[in-house]
């Protein structure tokens, strides 16, 4: 049964990815998180998580970040599992939903890992159609994110950027921007990573995501391993950086996956994420008067000029130096959150 | 060029380790061998995998030790590889793949706890219903044979071997005395879901017969009947007031035929 939440946009600012170990802590501080990532796939049957998810979901905005439907199967997508996603958006009412421009269902198997197509126009005609097939079953648009690589395909035609933007033109649907994916994939497969972001729609990304890597060292080959393990690195911060500056402020979402650390790290890295953000428009800004000033004459506003950067993450923490901050109408949770009780 | 659904298949089939490695002409990875490339992929499916069942599984993992978990699961992950990407519906057919162990053929508790651990996971993964209690039935008819609702997550599993006595011992931290809890006695066990934890009870001969025939809709009378025909002394009122006190009931019908059997 759908629950009808009220309408909670997701701002342009950072959230933080919903993982099993921090949602009592969720339930119970209620942290100031600019919104929520879950996977589809963790919420798609009937465990406590979903009860807990419909609760938090009161409180925060919320994505929906698919990881299953392997979008680049030749074979179409799996039309169970496509109405199982359904069935989560309208359970939860997700404010933005996403899925890879990746492979992971052939031959019958799923192989849980995201596998990169070979970048043609038969793979272009492939996704395309795929991705029409979920946003006209979701009725929505979808942002479709870039992939982290270890290999790519020697008869490919295009390169990841030029195919993504083409599928945006064929299909009308969005951009997830994975900035620790676009280095990774750029150290491994030795190409720029910052052609790579000039070269996507700058309209189409609704989304960011930062995360950390590992690095292996395999004899002469210093591979990154895109493990979701670790802080954000200064080079992804960097690449971050450039993209904020061409795109302007967007939804940012902090993704850990292995060894998950305390929530406050999560919320750490967040907050430096929005503070990093608002200090691009900030010098943007100070540029755009100082140019005013002189030129003393009419010009056309700085591309951020008018944009507005919400950040309660920020807020939130000048708020916890005052004392911390609780709503009486919430209600903490019973015991501990333990799946493996 | 291969169309690209053989392109995937082949690709699929190097990565489960099915087939030898695809050819290294068709792959690209910068000045990097691409073949020790796709490796990077074969291990992060048998690494992401093995997680998931040593997730499901872990008394199973402490009963073998896990190097010998490892390796059973990567053969497991290989040979039967998930068909769909619910991750919490992979695993199903691990205990019964651990009885084809010969090297397990002598344990076969291994393989019967693994089995009591699926029933728990798939619990955790079931909807709990708002309980029913006895008082809001006070004037309710229901006829002779009302059919009584138990909870979805409710699970059922009778073994000959002390399962839930091994699962318990393997709950604390300290080293459990195999001696002592791997014992072959019949266990009759019965586990659901309430809230975020799972409980875990033993039931006699006569009270799993009941709960049993409830769980599979046969209504009251016939659940009564199978359990006083394993002990005369079953008594219905007792086992009726623990459903409810265990907040197992999640309705009560009007039974709308009598079953046939």
């Amino acid at each position: 049964m759908s629950t009808l939440f009220s309408q909670l946009a997701i701002p342009a600012s950072a959230g933080i990815g919903l993982r099993s170990p921090h949602i009592s802590e969720m339930l119970t501080r209620r942290p100031s998180a600019g919104w929520l990532e879950v996977h589809a796939e963790n919420y798609m049957g009937d465990g406590a998580g979903v009860e807990a998810l419909e609760r938090l979901r009161e409180t925060y905005p919320l994505s929906v970040h698919g990881v299953g439907l392997s979008l680049g199967s030749a074979g179409g997508v799996d039309s169970d599992h496509l109405e199982r996603l359904r069935r989560v958006c309208e359970r939860f009412q997700p404010d933005l939903v996403s899925e890879h421009l990746a492979w992971s269902v052939a031959d019958g198997a799923y192989l849980n890992d995201l596998l990169p197509l070979r970048y043609d126009e038969e793979a272009l005609a492939i996704v395309a159609r795929n991705v029409e097939t979920v946003q006209d079953t979701l009725k929505r648009r979808v942002l479709i994110e870039n992939l982290s690589a270890y290999l790519a395909f020697a008869d490919s035609s295009m390169s990841e950027a030029e195919f993504l933007a083409e599928l945006v033109a064929r299909t009308g649907c969005g951009l997830l921007l994975d900035v620790n994916n676009v280095h990774v994939s750029a150290h491994n497969l030795e190409y720029d990573a910052r052609a790579f972001i000039d070269a996507l729609p700058e309209d189409a990304v609704g989304e960011i995501h930062l995360a950390g890597h590992a690095t292996n060292q395999v004899g002469a080959d210093t591979v990154l391993i895109d493990d979701h393990g670790s802080r954000v690195p200064p080079a992804v911060w960097a690449l971050y950086e450039h993209a904020i500056s061409r795109l302007g402020p967007r939804p940012t979402l902090i993704e850990w996956d292995t060894d998950v650390p305390v929530l406050d790290v999560l919320l750490g890295e967040a907050m430096w994420a929005d503070m990093l953000t608002a200090s691009i428009i900030f010098s943007r800004k100070q540029a755009a008067r100082q140019a005013a000033a002189a030129k003393p004459r009419p010009v056309s506003p700085a591309p951020f000029e008018n944009v507005k950067t919400s950040m309660p993450v920020l807020a939130a923490f000048a708020a916890a130096k005052a004392g911390p901050v609780m709503s009486a109408a919430l209600t903490p949770m019973e015991g501990i959150y333990d799946v493996a009780a | 060029m291969l169309p690209l659904e053989h392109l995937q298949t082949t690709m699929a089939r190097s990565v489960l380790a099915i087939e030898p490695m695809v050819s290294e002409k068709i792959l690209t990875a910068g000045k990097a061998d691409p073949l020790a490339r796709l490796r990077i992929y074969q291990n992060n499916t048998r690494s992401s995998l093995t997680a998931v069942l040593m997730a499901v599984f872990p008394v199973t993992v402490r009963l073998v030790d896990e190097r010998f978990f490892r390796y059973v699961a990567s053969e497991f992950i290989r040979r039967h590889p998930p068909v769909e990407s619910r991750l919490a519906r992979y695993g199903a057919g691990f205990p019964r793949f651990l009885k084809t162990i010969d090297t397990l053929s002598d344990l076969p508790i291994v393989a019967e706890t693994a089995r009591l651990e699926w029933a728990i996971a798939e619990a955790l993964d079931t909807a709990s219903l708002p309980p029913r209690s006895l008082a809001e039935y006070d004037n309710t008819d229901f006829g002779l044979s009302p059919n009584i609702l138990l909870q979805p997550s409710l699970r059922l599993i009778v073994s000959h071997w002390s399962i839930l006595s091994v699962w318990m011992a393997h709950q604390q931290e300290t080293a459990v005395d195999e001696n002592v809890t791997w014992i072959r006695r019949p266990e009759r066990v019965a586990l659901w879901r309430s809230g975020n934890y799972v409980r875990l009870f033993l039931l006699d001969r006569a009270s799993f017969a009941f709960w049993h025939s409830l769980k599979h809709g046969l209504g009251i009378e016939h659940a009564t009947g199978r359990a006083l025909a394993l002990d005369p002394a079953f008594d219905l009122v007792s086992a009726l007031v623990r459903l409810f006190r265990d907040r197992l009931v999640t309705d009560v019908r009007v039974a709308s035929n009598s079953p046939s059997n």
